[in-house]
């Protein structure tokens, strides 16, 4: 699904150049579940950020269902993106001026999608929060947030979901709630998941589990 | 330095800066040009009344009235009616005896003879002699030189009054004046038991003196025929449109300064945001709150000064500049108080609404400081009383008087509150509509609808500021001229007064020679109106209308004629016909405002007495129709023949107005005015109004933009986000610019609209009034459109941030 081959990534330091990432291969197949884990500041968040073309490498190559990915501008990669990728982040980031309907709907009207507002409406159902769809961001709770994040990320059915530390800001209860409905909802859907997590346990739920370690990859 | 430039480079304390030197600015020029014109008006005031004090009575004031300051001035004047002789003509005329400290205050011009030139005089007539009106001479048939007989004393008249100063409390102008020496009433044995006297006082000197000469007055107190009156009486009750000028001016001037206070918080709030952590940390490593303001305050502090000062050098320039325009010669009229508060205004602004946030850095718990995440501190309860205490410093200074000060809060309250509420419902609609709308559109309104508290007075600031300009444009520059084209073709450019029987044959040739087109002519007179059905008419008036009270406070043109002027129309009962005596018709408005119904009796008092009329009908008058229009006119014969001249209008074609001069030569006792130096004196006041008016209402959108720049800066983060948020889920570059571009239309665009509703409100009575219900129409108007666009083009600014943001997301 995404094909990394010898991606580095390099940035400007006050003593030369300071490399963040070094020669990454990494394949992703359709329907595959990874997770990359690691300690904090090993770079974790840069590769699922070049993987998704959120920004560039330095040097070597990525690509997206087969096709050149890192080569593109941003708006072509981006476009890319909104077709094939949907994004959970540890933060919700759901879009404040929008309702919860509004912001699942969000990506399918980026898509072009018809008639966005009853898929919407159908995400919301399935992750518990019809009663809530006219609600603004910051009047739900963080678990609240989060599902609408999930119901945001598969609502145009992408090929490969990206997840960077999606339990993170959660607390037990809900922490348990939101893996269960990332998992569930990626099984039904058979979609790709990158999942970027210090979470062991919810890194095992995974098929494959890889470390970072200084911006190497370690196969597990 | 360094700190200036490392300040500086903050897009807060850029806000901050400007916000601090545009309050400095708008006050400066403010108050400067405000104590310039104080000083004008009270000058001219001062010399309407004779003095900065006037103790008028009906008999001689006590000796213990009169100043014993050393710095003041008094000077007595005493006037009556009585009758002059000449020869075997007789005439009534006002009388004024004055002292030989007259005149304290303000010019008399006095020419050598009936057409010459005149000049100014610092002292009023010598004994034995009398300065007289036009009129007298006319009337008596008598020149300088010649004898007048004032009961036992022969006076020689030795000059022509042109103008003297207070005239501003004269009750018996109605008859010409002779000006004469005090010490020949007592010879001349007019005044007895009786005699209507009005004897003044007038005081002059040093404010201070003067208030305590007053203050002194005041409490020994006044016998029941005295009264007293002041420049700051008199400033009061003529609540004209210089007041209303200046109370303009001054709620745009505390608009500007709540504006910029608003901007102030804002970006100080941002400020104090980024300096969170850094507060924090010192802190947590034992700093005491002294030092940690510090720490975040000098700098911002000495940084800021240089802002204050170029915003007063600026104020003062504009005030320089507008007094050479305007010819004002002298010294700076603001006193040190004034300078004072100019200086001080602005860095207490600071104080207040930039301070506050750094207090809250210094006192707040420190964990909360280290999870601040961003937005607007509220201002604890001591801020806010700072706050409200500096706005009513300011709106208190800014206002001359009580009244004024009650009108300039009130308007400020309508503006702040008023405005932004009635944008409510608007809100609510376009939060009704957004989700119908597509999603850059959608994105756009909900950015300025989630915000309310944010949104609508700023919107109502911008709307504001735009109809403002647009209006001080507009008025400005068109619509006199505008009205001018609206009149009807050939409508009179001239009116002829004081024009005797003897010159009517002279006057008709010359008009028939020179291609004139004569309006109907009307014999004419002045008196006074004293009673309504026997009684004092001061005491029959209960309602006072501003209308009525021109008409109490002044001499009022009468004429008598059996036709209808084609301009009148009879509203209540039947218009006069040549068998009626005594009969009088009245205008409707007037009769409303004085309370005179048909069958009422009206007395006036003119230059040969009494005369009292039945009111037979009331008229609706059309005052636009730049033909002669009179509030009372009479049957033919009512008023005396020996008092009428007359009055008439015509045609001119343009260019003639020069052979005007031959005319006047025949008839060397009329008036001519020209209305088209009239309106083209009246367009050049109006031109300095508007200009005055489109400088504040600069400064006024000026204002408005820092609050929105402050505004649009304190949600940068939250936006920033959400367009890095919009890039990772697909959109292109241009679908965040389309949004940024839409929100920018959406202010300026709501701004224009309410702007242009705000305007055509302002000028649909002007339309109603001068242009046949028609609005007057000129480009200034497509200014609020104008600037929506200039702030939608600004806005793509805003589109900015999403290309190098979605990283961030995955940062944070």
């Amino acid at each position: 699904m995404v094909e990394a081959r010898g991606v580095s990534r390099t940035v400007p330091g006050p003593d030369g150049p300071l490399m963040l990432l070094h020669a990454i291969d990494l394949t992703v197949a359709r329907g595959e579940t990874v997770a990359v884990g690691g300690p904090s500041g090993s770079g974790k968040s840069t590769l699922l950020g070049l993987l998704a073309g959120l920004d560039v490498p330095s040097a070597g190559d990525i690509r997206l269902a087969g096709e050149a990915f890192s080569d593109l501008d941003e708006d072509a990669r981006a476009a890319r993106r909104g077709a094939l990728c949907g994004f959970v982040f540890q933060s919700f980031h759901l879009v404040s001026d929008l309702t919860a309907r509004e912001n699942v709907m969000l990506p399918l009207e980026l898509a072009g999608a018809d008639r966005p507002g009853e898929a919407a409406d159908r995400w919301l159902e399935r992750v518990g929060l019809t009663h809530r769809r006219q609600h603004f961001p910051p009047t739900l709770s963080g678990g609240e947030q989060q599902r609408v994040g999930l119901a945001r990320a598969f609502a145009t059915r992408p090929q490969l979901l990206f997840a960077d530390e999606p339990t993170g800001s959660l607390d037990h209860a809900n922490r348990e709630r939101v893996a269960e409905l990332l998992f569930d909802l990626n099984r039904e859907a058979g979609t790709a998941l990158l999942l970027v997590t210090h979470d062991d346990d919810l890194a095992h739920r995974c098929q494959r589990v890889l470390r970072l370690e200084a911006g190497r990859l370690q196969h597990g | 330095m360094g700190s200036l430039r490392r300040c500086w480079r903050d897009g807060a304390f850029r806000i901050l800066a400007l916000s601090v030197g545009l309050a400095a600015l708008a006050l400066a020029s403010v108050i400067l040009l405000r104590a310039e014109l104080d000083q004008r008006v009270d000058q001219r005031t001062a010399a309407s009344l004779g003095g900065a004090l006037v103790l008028e009575g009906s008999r001689a004031p006590d000796d213990r009235q009169r100043p014993v300051d050393n710095e003041l001035s008094s000077s007595l004047v005493l006037e009556f009616p009585t009758v002059v002789v000449a020869g075997d003509d007789t005439l009534l005329v006002s009388a004024k005896a004055v002292d030989a400290d007259y005149p304290l205050r303000g010019e008399l011009q006095v020419a050598p003879d009936r057409f010459g030139d005149a000049g100014p005089r610092d002292h009023g007539p010598r004994p034995g002699h009398a300065w007289v009106a036009d009129g007298v001479i006319d009337r008596l048939g008598k020149a300088v030189g010649d004898t007048l007989t004032l009961g036992e004393t022969d006076l020689t008249i030795t000059g022509v009054i042109r103008s003297e100063p207070d005239q501003g409390t004269a009750f018996y102008s109605v008859n010409p004046r002779v000006l004469m020496h005090a010490d020949d009433v007592a010879a001349s044995g007019v005044i007895g038991p009786g005699s209507r006297l009005d004897y003044r006082l007038l005081v002059d000197g040093p404010a201070t003196a003067v208030a305590a000469h007053r203050r002194q007055l005041e409490s020994a107190g006044l016998r029941p025929d005295q009264s007293l009156e002041g420049v700051d009486d008199a400033r009061v009750r003529s609540f004209g449109p210089l007041q209303q000028l200046t109370l303009y001016v001054s709620v745009g001037v505390l608009l500007v300064v709540v504006l910029c206070a608003a901007a102030l918080t804002m970006a100080s709030a941002q400020r104090a945001t980024r300096q969170a952590r850094l507060a924090a940390l010192l802190r947590t490593f034992g700093a005491p709150r002294r030092r940690v303001l510090r720490r975040l305050l000098t700098g911002e502090a000495i940084a800021l000064l240089p802002a204050a000062a170029a915003g007063l050098l600026l104020g003062s320039l504009v005030v320089l500049v507008a007094r050479q325009a305007l010819g004002w010669q002298g010294p700076l009229a603001a006193g040190p108080a004034d300078w004072l508060l100019i200086a001080a205004l602005p860095p207490g602004l600071w104080l207040v609404f930039g301070v506050t946030q750094g207090l809250a850095l210094a006192r707040a718990p420190i964990t909360r400081l280290l999870q601040r995440s961003g937005g607007v501190q509220p201002v604890g309860a001591g801020g806010l009383i700072a706050a409200v205490a500096l706005l009513a410093l300011a709106a208190a200074w800014l206002s001359g008087s009580a009244r004024e000060l009650a009108w300039l809060i009130g308007l400020l309250l309508v503006l702040a509150i008023g405005l932004p509420a009635a944008l409510w419902p608007l809100f609510k609609g376009l939060d009704w509509l957004s989700p119908r709308l597509p999603l850059a559109s959608r994105l756009a309104l909900r950015r300025l609808t989630r915000r309310p508290t944010l949104a609508l007075p700023l919107l109502a600031a911008l709307m504001a500021a735009m109809a403002v300009l647009a209006l001080s444009g507009h008025v400005g520059t068109r619509l006199l001229a505008d009205w001018r084209a609206s009149l009807p073709e050939r409508a009179p450019n001239y009116f002829l007064l004081n024009v005797f029987d003897a010159d009517l044959p002279a006057l008709d040739a010359w008009l028939a020679d020179h291609n004139a087109i004569a309006k109907p002519r009307y014999p004419v007179t002045r008196a006074r109106l004293t009673e309504i059905n026997d009684q004092p008419v001061r005491q029959a008036v209960t309602k006072e209308s501003r209308q009525a009270g021109n008409a109490l406070n002044r001499d009022l043109v009468l004429t008598e004629t059996d036709r209808l002027p084609p301009s009148n129309q009879v509203s209540v009962g039947r218009w006069h016909g040549e068998d009626d005596t005594t009969g009088v018709s009245v205008e409707t408005e007037l009769a409303r405002g004085l309370g005179i119904a048909l069958g009422d009796n009206v007395t006036f008092v003119g230059p040969s007495g009494e005369l009292t009329a039945t009111v037979t009908s009331l008229r609706e008058v059309n005052w636009e129709s730049f033909e002669p229009n009179f509030y009372f006119i009479f049957t033919p014969g009512t008023l005396a023949a020996a008092d009428l001249s007359w009055l008439t209008s015509f045609w001119l074609p343009p260019g003639d107005g020069g052979r005007l001069a031959e005319l006047l030569r025949q008839m060397p006792q009329a008036t001519l005015l020209d209305v088209n130096t009239l309106l083209d004196r009246a367009q050049a006041i109006i031109d300095q109004a508007s200009r005055a008016s489109a400088l504040l209402a600069a400064l006024l959108m000026a204002a408005a933009l820092l609050v929105l720049a402050a505004a649009l800066m304190s949600l940068r983060t939250v936006r920033d986000r959400d367009n890095a948020m919009l890039r990772v889920l697909g959109a292109d570059a241009a679908l965040l610019r389309r949004i940024a571009w839409r929100e920018a239309l959406a202010w300026g665009g709501l701004a224009a609209i309410g702007a242009s509703l705000l305007v055509t409100a302002a000028l649909w009575p002007l339309g109603q009034l001068l242009f046949d219900g028609r609005l007057p129409w000129s480009a200034w108007q497509l200014l609020p459109a104008a600037a929506a666009l200039g702030i939608a083009l600004g806005g793509l600014r805003l589109g900015r941030g999403g290309d190098d943001g979605p990283m961030r997301l995955l940062a944070s």
